[in-house]
């Protein structure tokens, strides 16, 4: 049974629709990443499942029960807010204790689990100190703390790594796994940040406008991208995407520099295509059998280090990016180059729709 | 000498003559309650002269000035008291809730600090006298929330709208009620705004004359201002204690002023809550 299900959650305001008809359901224990661009309604999303917004239309349920109309305080759920609000007034202790006082819990409990969740994220020297004393990472802890103290059936976090600086982020992503992995939680974690999706979630969702795209595991997404716009969104670099028009009938792919071949499961093939790959999978040199083929001009080739990044411009215009070793040396600006594709690694894309095309 | 220090120096000329018509009156109402009658008004004027608390005696013996400013006391902490139990929720309400008619209201609160008071206390008076309440301290605190109620709500609706509405939310999640939070979250994190509120208001209330004039004329009710419009009543104005009184008056506020002053002088944006 889905610990948490939203079926058919609409949400408005005023006239613009800001969730469109969602349906998600979040396994017992589960950490479920909503992924997507900023202004897609993670947030919303996150918010309604919270009790801090109703929906326009459908039902969320919890635990088996619906709380589409339960106050905050009644849902059980904990949230970690982007800004952290800790309460400024109030010492650490003071602040995780609040929440288990309103919920009727013996004092000497209250101290036994502030001191095993003072623990467990590190924060037992700070805990008379007032949030103002703290540093972004410390009072990313504290509002940790003050959810897992309350030992909610949900948490839910909006990107609570996004105030803090890049370095200190890496270390609380790997903290965020250890502790999730120690206490079980159900948790919701919002994010605009393909990697921290990648490296958090047992599952992400990704979102674009207000609805789902894709459901699945951070191995799925990758391999598997169910249309263009996850294609785009996940990795990097970023899959290429070539637009090509295809001519209706033939079996396999053929333009200006680009040979691939389509298996015959795929059926008719809409006019209008996307081939896609990721640069990693691509191979220099020429294609055997049973693996497409790109050719054209090396443009632009860059250093970044450990790795170069060459831009190649395809003979109809179109351009493929690839990083490979440094000091490889065939890719010479102005030389003609090929790439090698296996077709497990090869994406159609009705470019139209944006659809996957799949056997 | 260049150009830039005689500007500094124009400055600083310029700055210390302000300063000196400020204070030179409070020197001036000081000294004169410490003199004898005569001193006051020696010409040129004496610096230098033994102190004599004879006016502050006459003062607090003859005109119960201790009275009058107890009185003023009462009022004062009576009518912020009632002043802020009123127009905090008020300004909360505005500041956190958009409702048909909401910025209407907000602009009602504030114009009405603006009303004439004559226009208030005719009927005020009228009212008063019919319940039998002249001379009573209640009908002044009342009377007072005209501009009470709008100083408070005037600077509280901007105090409660910089409290971050995430803590309200995570208060929310945490199981507090709704009032709750507006005691035990917002209210607290905007003291210094509240303080605010109440020293400017409770010096407007400790200052007024007119309203006490009418309505607490009773030597056992008056307030200060009263008592020190009193001394203008006879043939002679005993400066002495006019000034004994003034002094002991304006004190509190002085003291208010600069309390507030590093607030005001912020632009009485205090909401650093973050
Ligand atoms: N209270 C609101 N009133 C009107 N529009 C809102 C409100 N809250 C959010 N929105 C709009 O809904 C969309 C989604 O917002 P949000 O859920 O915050 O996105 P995300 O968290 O994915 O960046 C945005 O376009 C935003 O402008
Ligand atoms: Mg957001």
């Amino acid at each position: 049974m889905a610990q948490i299900s939203i079926d058919g959650v609409t949400k408005r305001y005023g006239a613009t629709e800001v969730l469109k008809r969602l349906d998600l359901s979040v396994a017992e224990g589960e950490f479920m990443v909503l992924l997507g661009p900023s202004g897609c309604g993670k947030t919303t999303l996150l918010r309604m499942i919270a009790g801090l917004e109703t929906p326009s239309t459908g039902r969320i349920m919890i635990g088996g029960t619906d709380v589409t109309l339960t106050p905050p305080a009644k849902r059980d759920v904990g949230m970690v807010f982007q800004s952290y609000a800790l309460y400024p007034h109030m010492t650490v202790r003071e602040n995780i204790a609040l929440g288990l006082k309103l919920r009727g819990v013996t004092p000497t409990e209250i101290a036994s689990r502030i001191e095993r969740v003072a623990a467990l994220v590190q924060i037992a020297p700070y805990l008379e100190r007032k949030p103002k004393a703290l540093s972004g990472g410390q009072r990313q802890r504290v509002a940790l703390a003050r959810v897992i103290a309350r030992e909610p059936s949900v948490s839910l976090m909006d990107e609570p790594l996004s105030n803090i600086d890049a370095q200190l982020r890496t270390v609380m992503r790997a903290e965020l796994l250890r502790i999730h992995r120690k206490t079980g939680m159900t948790t919701i974690y919002v994010t605009h940040d393909q990697e921290e999706a990648m490296g958090l979630g047992d599952r992400i969702t990704v979102m674009n406008f207000g609805h789902v795209e894709q459901i699945g595991t951070p191995d799925e997404i990758y391999a598997h991208p169910a249309n263009a716009f996850v294609a785009r969104f996940i990795g990097a670099p970023r899959m290429n995407l070539i637009r090509l028009a295809h001519r209706p009938g033939a079996n396999a792919i053929e333009a200006a520099g680009i040979r691939a071949p389509v298996p015959a499961t795929l059926g008719t093939l809409p006019p209008d295509l996307f081939l896609g790959f990721r640069g990693e999978e691509a191979r220099p040199g020429a294609a055997h059998d049973g693996e497409a083929m790109i050719e054209g001009v090396v443009d632009v080739v860059e250093h970044l280090g450990a790795q170069i990044e060459v831009h190649l411009r395809l003979d109809d215009g179109e351009e493929a990016v690839f990083r490979r070793p440094r000091g490889e040396t065939i890719w010479r600006e102005g030389e003609r180059a090929s790439l090698a594709i296996p077709a497990a690694h090869l994406h159609l894309f009705n470019a139209e729709t944006g659809a996957a095309l799949r056997a | 000498m260049t150009k830039h220090k005689l500007l500094s120096l124009g400055h600083g000329l310029f700055l210390g003559f302000i300063a000196l018509i400020i204070i030179f009156p409070f020197y001036w109402m000081i000294a004169s309650s410490l003199k004898t009658e005569n001193q006051i008004f020696q010409l040129p004027p004496v610096w230098l002269f033994k102190p004599h608390f004879a006016s502050y005696a006459a003062a607090i013996v003859n005109d119960n000035i201790l009275r009058a400013l107890l009185n003023s006391l009462i009022v004062t902490v009576g009518a912020v008291a009632l002043g802020i139990a009123v127009g905090a929720p008020a300004a909360y309400g505005l500041a956190r809730y958009t409702f048909r008619g909401s910025s209407q209201i907000q602009f009602w609160y504030v114009t009405n600090w603006m009303l004439i008071p004559v226009v208030v206390l005719i009927p005020f008076y009228l009212l008063a006298a019919n319940l039998r309440m002249i001379d009573n301290p209640i009908v002044l605190i009342l009377i007072y929330q005209t501009f009470v109620v709008p100083v408070v709500v005037w600077l509280l609706v901007d105090q409660f709208r910089a409290v971050p509405i995430a803590l309200e939310e995570a208060a929310l999640l945490d199981g507090m009620s709704k009032f709750g939070i507006f005691l035990r979250i917002t209210l607290p994190l905007t003291v210094p705004g509240i303080t605010v509120a109440a020293i400017l208001a409770g010096i407007f209330a400790w200052n007024d004359l007119l309203y006490a004039f009418i309505l607490t004329p009773g030597t056992d009710a008056r307030t200060a201002p009263t008592v020190m419009m009193s001394y203008l009543g006879g043939y002679i104005i005993p400066w002495g204690r006019v000034m004994a009184s003034a002094v002991m008056i304006t004190g509190p506020v002085v003291v208010g002023g600069i309390a507030i002053n590093k607030y005001i002088a912020r632009g009485l944006t205090l909401g650093a809550v973050k």
